[in-house]
């Protein structure tokens, strides 16, 4: 701690805070054009020089830690001069088209322009030919740019891309995008303080001050993250409800979003007015039904009325995924003590060791991916990705890949747990460890005793070790042991573990629904498939508010509760109408907040009371955050069972990467399509050539698919893309298929 | 000395203006008024003022042209916004004004941006740019006015002059390898560590070496210092190496290896400038052939330092490195001349980098090699660490001995400390010099690492005589010395105290004092200079000895000295070498000429007061292994910065970018 003075008042700086850190904590102005807080300062706009007490000169805050007794000075006559001149810089041939730039109204140049009183541009220089560019969702406008590089930063620290960088030149200098590398999740975009970097899409649609912010939650991964739907009304002459979201921002300086969260805000389903006949045929149909199938995509209340219906009515409640999941926390639950898994997004950025098993880094959870990015460029982290595919796109942020064979996944969790469960652990188990046949695993999986020597060896003195387990877990035929042997390895070792939600609120309705295993006809769906559904993509029985028109929570994987508000106005049934009817009373679906099960971990805490904001400092203060339950149970681990092997061709489940669901699909700028990926030694071995349409059976549907080569992928696994198939099946994620092709 | 006509250099004013040539005041300064053998400097401008060496001198052109090259070489910069666009509007006001177009509000447009980027820039370069100008404004002020008033083009405004450019840091000046150190911290700070290997390996291939083991004279003309202590330098170097090797990537090679251009050339030795002339020739599309007399390659940094510093597996990294660049090695290969007359004709040129492998006798009384127990460092270091290392010949196991170095210098620590290692009971270091000196010699890490693992340093002392019998080494009468300083300021003179000599019973002697070079290899025909101190002679400049095509560098030429000098020579060597396989000529680039003239002027001023930057910010420090960690092992003592401490280091770093340019 180092106390010190910031115009006369005494703060305090934490080790490894700035001097503009402290200020920005304690509500000290200090201005900044190219400081960007979730990222190491830039140090390029010079703005935030300060004057320090018996310093020559100026200091700069942004990237100066303060010393004991310091006496800082933030604003001075010489500052203010400096500083304007440094707006008078950057105005130098700027152009003066704010009439026609996306940014005027909440552009940075713009306000300190203002703020220090530049008038007129007094300088100007010769003008360099530039050349305007677009990438995707991005379009680049060198003449706006101010080379501020908050797009380069946030590329290559939080996103991992690196993707951005500065093309060098002096005042010829202009940023680049290695395309190949990009993502497309417009990250560079939310924090360009500038026209320069804009979203191909929102270019020339609205003005800024015209929007609308609505705070509310992502609704395509389970990392739920804080997002804003900007709305307005569609224009003279139509009905004051038709509104339009015209894009999704968020607080960028603090928080992140991946391309889907971005750019794929227009899923709503719109409906004007209540089709009674709908509702009384849907209504009627409940009278008779066994079942109710639904999908993750829906909120905890809605998840709880299911649940209400289910404790009223009798039905089952079918949800492969999510019953899968919640068979596999409870499992894991049972072995380490602990109702919920241990790690949040949060630890994973600040860890310095992590092991990934079961997860496509790349697609699965976009905001893991950022995380593991930012635990290697800050903390030099390890990261070793445990899965069968090779993924170049990630490259930089695995540090080893442990490729294995497909299936040996509990063998490998039992290594694992061999490595670094500790003593107490290991005698608890006493059974289980001894009957380990590490030769036996190694053999299997393709991976070496040796190679678990080296991984352990890696994490000499490492202070914060992560275990992440994905979605190719739940679903494997030893889900369970391989659940138990990740709560053991939770327990007795220092190892923190994340078990990533599969779908958005795969969480809360583990938690709030209990979910039963067989489906009894007549069923009912919602957003899934049934005798009779209920949809929010419009093409169903009766229509449903998609999650952007809907009040409510998710559980995320930070294990919070966080609300979500209704964007643009729904005029249809919702599911409380019917639930009203059938006994599960409601005003409003929120009124089911307060009551999610206490038990679980869930507070009396009303929709209305949920905070939803940010600190100063960048902490979000966003709903609450879950109570982890003590359980009592212990369990015994059971000998790893023998290894199923895979061959011929083999299919991986998993998406491109804004693509998550239908409703990712719907919205118009995602324009991913649901492939069959495949290395060029797939094709050769399954004897088919890029751009052929191929057959197969998957979980018992026919599915046909455009074959596409891509020459980023190796090995003899290819990638299927499962979005647009509807509710997420509970099969595990590799399978293997005959391909048969179609003309 | 330089002769000059007028100059600011450093704060001194000289101002011959007006006066009679013979009349003319000299500048303390070593100015680049001779440009090269052929052509004479007509001024240098530079970030501390201005030196002009005529009257002819088109001032505001010379102004103009400076500021043009800060947008030439920006690369490094551009990326503040008063130095990009400051730095921009300085060159177009200037040119303005030199085209005859200027007005008078233009001069204080320029003054006014040339505060603000002094004040503000972000790296030394913007804040210095506008010096020299402004200097030229203030004293050639009438000229300015002339072609303003007059609405016409400055003096020579349309002829042809020549400005040569370069841009340097004082660290990067004092690098023997002239290492770019402000873009490789510059990479850690940004965490774009492949651009920050990159920077390192355009000078310097052996970043793995190079950042752990360095002497880094670097950090002595760090400005840091200036304000309180210097930048890790050499630690924020590894972050880069550490980041390639961790995560598997290919080698970042911060050049495209060039098309081959038929030419072959022979490097003999494999250590530090062997691998570093091999890697920039190969680079430039030369084919090589890298000959190593032991089994194993990197030489003395291989066989001689020991693995709890420099690990090998690090190394091989560096060496893989040079591999990759498509050099070919050949090992256990030692040259004789025989060897030497065949490659005259089979290559086109050859490079002589053998070091220096002989240990120096100490020079006492009856010091026979023959005595058992007489043991010389380079040979006791290549024993244990073919073994320890490489797992070639046997373990060196010293159990229940006792060792005496006599050294002062790294190879001396080495062997105490391996010695340590091979578990001896005890182990004494010699040194006729006192705990300050040892410290200056090495490092304070190093000595007090030593230390701390029950080395017993014996200074002010020298051994007199050995004792054997019958050949086996018994003990050894040590003299005792005291240090009397020098009346006119020189180095203190080591007087002997008569009567404080004494015994120490040992069964090692192990002489680390210095090395000389082997060079058998050399065919005495061919005559080729030495120099006084038994190592091959060049000029210092391009490494060709006395032999046309034969090169030299690294220790066999310069006498046992760093890792980074021999790298350094060796990587001008290679472009020396690189120009004469092509056109036959022996020839140095503008830039490595620009690179001498800067070295010998000095870059960096430790008496200049840094203005800018919070002084008292700590300088971060690795951790390393305890010493009951690493004291009967060879893991690595020096974990390295930490992530956070690496930004936090290199967040101090001032960026002291300066660019020097000569008219001719």
């Amino acid at each position: 701690m180092i106390n010190f003075v910031i115009n006369n008042i005494p703060v305090i700086a934490q080790k490894g805070e700035s001097i503009l850190q402290v200020a920005r904590r304690e509500g000290i102005y200090i201005p900044t054009m190219c400081y960007l807080a979730k990222t190491t300062p830039n140090a390029s706009c010079r703005m935030c020089s300060v004057e320090a007490k018996g310093v020559d000169g100026f200091v700069l805050s942004c990237n100066t830690p303060p010393i004991e007794g310091l006496e800082v000075t933030t604003d001075s006559d010489a500052l203010y001069k400096e500083r304007q001149n440094i707006m008078k810089l950057y105005n130098v041939n700027h152009p003066l088209q704010c009439g026609v730039c996306d940014k005027s109204g909440e552009c940075e140049l713009q306000n300190k322009t203002l703020e220090f009183s530049v008038a007129e541009q007094s300088f100007a220089a010769k003008e360099q030919k530039r050349k305007k560019k677009q990438w995707g969702v991005l379009s680049y406008d060198p003449y706006l740019c101010i080379l501020c590089e908050k797009c380069t930063a946030v590329c290559n620290e939080v996103v991992g891309a690196e993707a951005l960088y500065i093309k060098p030149g002096g005042y010829k200098s202009a940023i680049d995008n290695d395309y190949a590398q990009c993502i497309q999740c417009g990250e560079c975009i939310a924090v360009c303080p500038v026209g320069a970097m804009a979203s191909s899409d929102f270019k020339y649609n609205s003005n800024a001050w015209e929007l609308k912010k609505v705070p509310s939650a992502c609704a395509h991964c389970s990392s739920a993250c804080s997002l804003n739907y900007e709305v307005k009304h569609v224009g003279v002459g139509a009905h004051e409800s038709e509104k339009i979201i015209y894009r999704v921002t968020n607080e960028h300086d603090h928080d992140s979003l991946c391309g889907a969260g971005r750019f794929g805000f227009d899923f709503e389903n719109r409906v004007t007015a209540k089709d009674e006949k709908a509702f009384s045929n849907v209504l009627k149909a409940f009278e008779y039904a066994k079942t109710i199938r639904f999908s993750s995509m829906i909120t905890n209340e809605e998840a709880y009325i299911l649940q209400k219906l289910k404790e009223k009515h009798g039905y089952r409640l079918i949800n492969d995924e999510a019953r899968a999941y919640q068979k596999f926390i409870q499992a894991y639950s049972l072995a380490c003590g602990n109702s919920l898994y241990s790690a949040n997004l949060d630890l994973i950025s600040k860890s310095d060791y992590a092991v990934t098993l079961g997860c496509s880094i790349s697609s699965d959870n976009p905001m893991v991916r950022f995380a593991l990015a930012q635990a290697v460029k800050r903390n030099k982290a390890y990261v070793a990705m445990m899965h069968p595919i090779e993924d170049e796109s990630i490259r930089n942020i695995v540090s080893q890949h442990f490729k294995h064979e497909v299936g040996s996944e509990e063998g490998l969790l039992a290594m694992l747990c061999e490595c670094f469960v500790n003593v107490e652990g290991k005698k608890e188990h006493q059974d289980f460890f001894d009957s380990l046949d590490g030769g036996y695993i190694s053999g299997e999986s393709s991976i070496g005793e040796e190679e678990f020597e080296l991984l352990a060896g890696k994490k000499n003195r490492k202070k914060a070790p992560v275990l992440i387990l994905g979605a190719d877990l739940y679903a494997h035929p030893r889900a369970e042991n391989i659940a138990k042997m990740a709560g053991v390895l939770d327990r007795y070792s220092d190892f923190s573990v994340l078990i990533i939600p599969s779908d958005t609120n795969t969480l809360g309705v583990s938690l709030i629904c209990e979910l039963d295993e067989e489906a009894l006809s007549p069923v009912i769906a919602y957003n899934a498939f049934g005798d009779t559904v209920l949809s929010a993509l419009g093409e169903g029985d009766l229509d449903m508010p998609a999650l952007n028109q809907q009040e409510g929570t998710f559980t995320s994987i930070d294990k919070k509760v966080v609300p979500l508000n209704a964007a643009l106005p729904y005029q249809g049934y919702e599911l409380s109408d019917i639930s009203n009817k059938l006994g599960v009373k409601c005003v409003n679906v929120i009124d089911f907040t307060s009551k999610l099960p206490h038990e679980k971990g869930y507070k009396a805490i009303a929709f209305d009371d949920l905070p939803n904001y940010y600190l100063n400092s960048g902490i979000q203060v966003r709903g609450y955050l879950l109570d982890a339950k003590e359980v009592k149970e212990e369990i015994s681990l059971e000998e790893i069972s023998d290894i199923k092997e895979f061959n011929g061709t083999v299919i991986y489940s998993c998406n491109p990467n804004m693509q998550f669901n239908l409703f990712t699909d719907k919205a118009e700028i995602i324009v991913d399509k649901a492939l069959l990926k495949g290395s060029k030694q797939f094709a050769q071995a399954a004897k088919i050539k890029g751009g052929e349409n191929v057959e197969f059976m998957l979980d018992g549907k026919l599915l046909s698919r455009k074959f596409q080569i891509d020459n980023k992928l190796k090995g003899m696994i290819a990638y299927n893309a499962n979005f647009d198939l509807g509710q997420r099946s509970s099969l595990y994620r590799y399978q293997q298929i005959q391909l048969e092709r179609v003309q | 000395m330089s002769k000059v006509y007028f100059s600011t250099w450093n704060g001194e004013l000289i101002n011959n203006v007006g006066k009679p040539e013979e009349e003319w005041e000299e500048s303390a300064y070593n100015l680049p008024a001779q440009y090269d053998s052929h052509r004479e400097s007509k001024a240098f401008i530079g970030w501390d003022g201005v030196s002009l060496f005529n009257a002819d001198v088109d001032v505001i052109r010379l102004a103009m042209e400076y500021a043009a090259q800060y947008q030439e070489y920006s690369e490094a910069c551009g990326r503040c916004a008063p130095g990009r666009w400051g730095g921009r509007i300085l060159y177009d006001q200037l040119d303005k004004i030199a085209r005859g177009e200027g007005n008078i509000a233009d001069l204080d447009h320029l003054r006014e941006i040339g505060k603000s980027m002094q004040l503000t820039s972000k790296c030394e370069i913007g804040k210095t740019v506008p010096n020299p100008i402004i200097d030229l404004m203030n004293h050639f002020e009438d000229e300015f006015l002339d072609c303003i008033n007059n609405q016409k083009p400055s003096k020579h405004y349309n002829e042809s002059v020549g400005y040569i450019a370069k841009i340097t840091a004082p660290c990067t000046d004092a690098c023997p390898a002239h290492v770019d150190i402000p873009a490789y911290i510059e990479g850690v700070r940004d965490l774009k560590l492949e651009d920050s290997l990159k920077a390192t390996r355009q000078t310097m291939p052996l970043a793995h070496v190079c950042g752990r083991v360095c002497p880094h004279p670097c950090e002595d003309a760090c400005r840091r210092t200036n304000l309180d202590a210097p930048i890790a330098i050499m630690e924020l170097k590894r972050i880069g190496s550490d980041y390639e090797t961790d995560h598997g990537f290919g080698f970042f090679h911060p050049m495209k290896k060039a098309k081959s251009i038929g030419k072959k050339v022979a490097v003999i030795g494999a250590g530090p400038a062997g691998l570093t002339t091999a890697y920039y020739l190969a680079a430039d599309g030369v084919e090589v052939d890298v000959y190593e007399e032991l089994p194993v390659l990197g030489g003395e940094v291989a066989v001689g330092v020991p693995e709890y510093r420099m690990p090998i597996d690090k190394y091989n990294q560096d060496i893989e490195c040079v591999r990759d660049m498509g050099v070919n090695f050949i090992t256990n290969s030692k040259i004789n001349a025989d060897d030497m007359r065949r490659f005259e004709t089979e290559y086109d040129a050859t490079m002589v980098a053998t070091g220096t492998r002989i240990s120096k006798k100490i020079r006492c009384d009856n010091e026979r090699p023959e005595i058992e127990g007489y043991w010389s460092a380079i040979e006791m270091l290549d024993q244990i660490n073919l073994w320890e290392k490489y797992g070639i010949g046997k373990r060196v196991d010293l159990t229940g001995k006792t060792l005496v170095c006599v050294g002062g210098g790294f190879t001396s620590m080495d062997v105490v400390r391996c010695a340590i290692r091979a578990n001896a009971k005890k182990v004494y270091m010699i040194y006729r010099r006192d705990e300050k000196t040892i410290i200056g010699n090495t490092t304070y890490d190093e000595y007090h690492e030593a230390v701390e693992e029950g080395v017993e340093f014996l200074f002010h002392s020298a051994v007199d005589k050995m004792i054997d019998e019958g050949d086996v080494l018994k003990s050894l009468l040590v003299d005792k010395y005291e240090l009397v300083p020098d009346p006119d300021g020189g180095r203190p003179q080591l007087l002997k105290i008569e009567g404080e000599s004494y015994m120490i019973e040992t069964d090692y002697l192990i002489p680390a004092v210095s090395q000389d070079a082997d060079l058998s290899l050399l065919p005495p025909e061919w005559s080729i200079e030495m120099t006084s101190w038994a190592t091959i002679k060049t000029n210092g400049k391009d490494y060709m000895t006395s032999r046309k095509g034969i090169f030299a560098s690294g220790d066999c030429e310069y006498g046992p000295m760093t890792i980074v000098n021999a790298v350094g020579q060796a990587k001008r060597a290679a472009s020396v070498m690189t120009r004469y396989l092509q056109t036959g000529e022996i020839s140095l680039s503008d830039d490595e000429i620009m690179e001498d003239h800067l070295r010998k002027l000095r870059v960096y001023d430790k008496k200049e007061k840094v203005s800018g930057w919070l002084p008292g910010v700590p300088r971060a420090k690795s951790a390393v292994l305890s010493v009951d960690e690493r004291k009967y092992n060879n893991k690595e003592v020096n974990f390295g910065f930490s992530q956070e401490e690496a930004i936090s280091e290199a967040e101090r770093c001032m960026r002291c970018y300066y660019i020097a340019m000569i008219a001719t």
